[in-house]
């Protein structure tokens, strides 16, 4: 009963996920534009923030080479490729392969899945095990004559 | 027999990536970071030095260089690292060419520097837009480049430069230290 309830939510999941990502983004201004490229980049001296939300000269120069490059009719891809050839992939906060997103959600799904597989073998194995050997009566009056002598 | 079998797959699928990944992470300094600039054209730098003249580039004309950025308030890496290149400056300014960049510091502040600790005469470069430091993806001071005699930059260096890394820079650059 778990198991198709967990398969059903992940599913539904999965579908939530590839809906949000498949969705087609509305047209942004020029101003919005920055704004978005600004807080995919790192900051280049504090590393911790965005060049949108950061203060630093660095971040203010980034901003005023990203107004400039979509002013000069740069496309966002472009200013960013312009970004990470000075920089390297580094400056990117989210990384540029979106196979990586998918990486937690693979490993939940082969950990739960190798989980399942462990539990039901040891299932099957229960199963397939041997019954033990009928007890006969001369077995057991052993047994029980071995107790009296243990307890005396 | 399948389970002995499954087990040994295991080895090389899960735990010797792991093992890599772990080993290789671990082993990295977060502060080396690989510049894409590395075998690629030094970008075009025109700029006013500290002393007010005009630089450009293209004065570089078939010599290699090393552009060093610095700032007065980098204490004290940037103090360190300033005995070494004013050796550099003495023993190599005849076919190499010494320039400093100004990162994120005033021309004071730079003046009262090199007043302190010694002004070994290679001209420095002010940034005051941040273009430079942008167009180098300079990540804070200090931080060397070295570039040979085709304008390739060929060694990009984070940090303090020291006999050893500066050595290994110039070789980059075919100059023996």
């Amino acid at each position: 009963m778990a198991l198709p309830l967990a398969a059903a939510a992940l599913l539904a999941l999965a579908g939530l996920v590839a809906v949000e990502a498949l969705r087609p983004s509305p047209a942004l201004t020029q101003a919005a534009e920055e704004r978005q490229i600004a807080s995919e980049l790192r900051c280049p001296d504090c590393q911790a923030l965005s060049v949108a939300e950061s203060r630093t000269e660095s971040a203010a120069a980034i901003r005023a080479e990203i107004e400039q490059l979509l002013a000069a009719g740069a496309s966002p891809d472009a200013v960013r490729r312009h970004f990470v050839e000075r920089y390297g992939t580094w400056i990117l906060l989210a990384p540029p392969n979106p196979l990586v997103w998918w990486l937690p959600a693979l490993a939940l799904l082969a950990g739960g899945g190798a989980l399942v597989l462990w539990l039901l073998r040891g299932r099957r194995a229960e199963r397939a095990a041997e019954p033990p050997p009928p007890v006969d009566d001369r077995l057991r009056s052993r047994v029980r004559e071995e107790e009296a002598e243990l307890d005396a | 027999m399948r389970r002995d079998w499954l087990r040994w797959l295991v080895v090389p699928v899960v735990v010797v990536p792991l093992g890599w990944l772990l080993f290789v992470g671990l082993g990295r300094d977060p502060r080396d970071i690989p510049s894409p600039l590395v075998g690629k054209a030094l970008p075009a730098i025109e700029a006013i030095t500290l002393q007010g003249d005009a630089w450009s580039s293209t004065d570089l004309a078939g010599k290699p260089a090393v552009i060093n950025f610095w700032a007065s308030y980098c204490i004290p890496s940037c103090v360190d690292e300033h005995p070494f290149l004013v050796k550099l400056q003495a023993r190599h300014a005849d076919h190499l060419v010494l320039i400093g960049v100004l990162y994120q510091d005033t021309p004071d502040g730079a003046r009262g520097f090199l007043a302190r600790f010694g002004d070994g005469g290679w001209p420095t470069l002010l940034d005051p837009s941040g273009r430079i430091a942008v167009d180098l993806g300079v990540t804070g001071p200090p931080e060397t480049f070295f570039v040979d005699d085709h304008g390739i930059v060929r060694a990009r260096h984070v940090g303090p430069l020291n006999a050893q890394s500066l050595a290994a820079g110039l070789a980059s650059i075919g100059i023996a230290s």
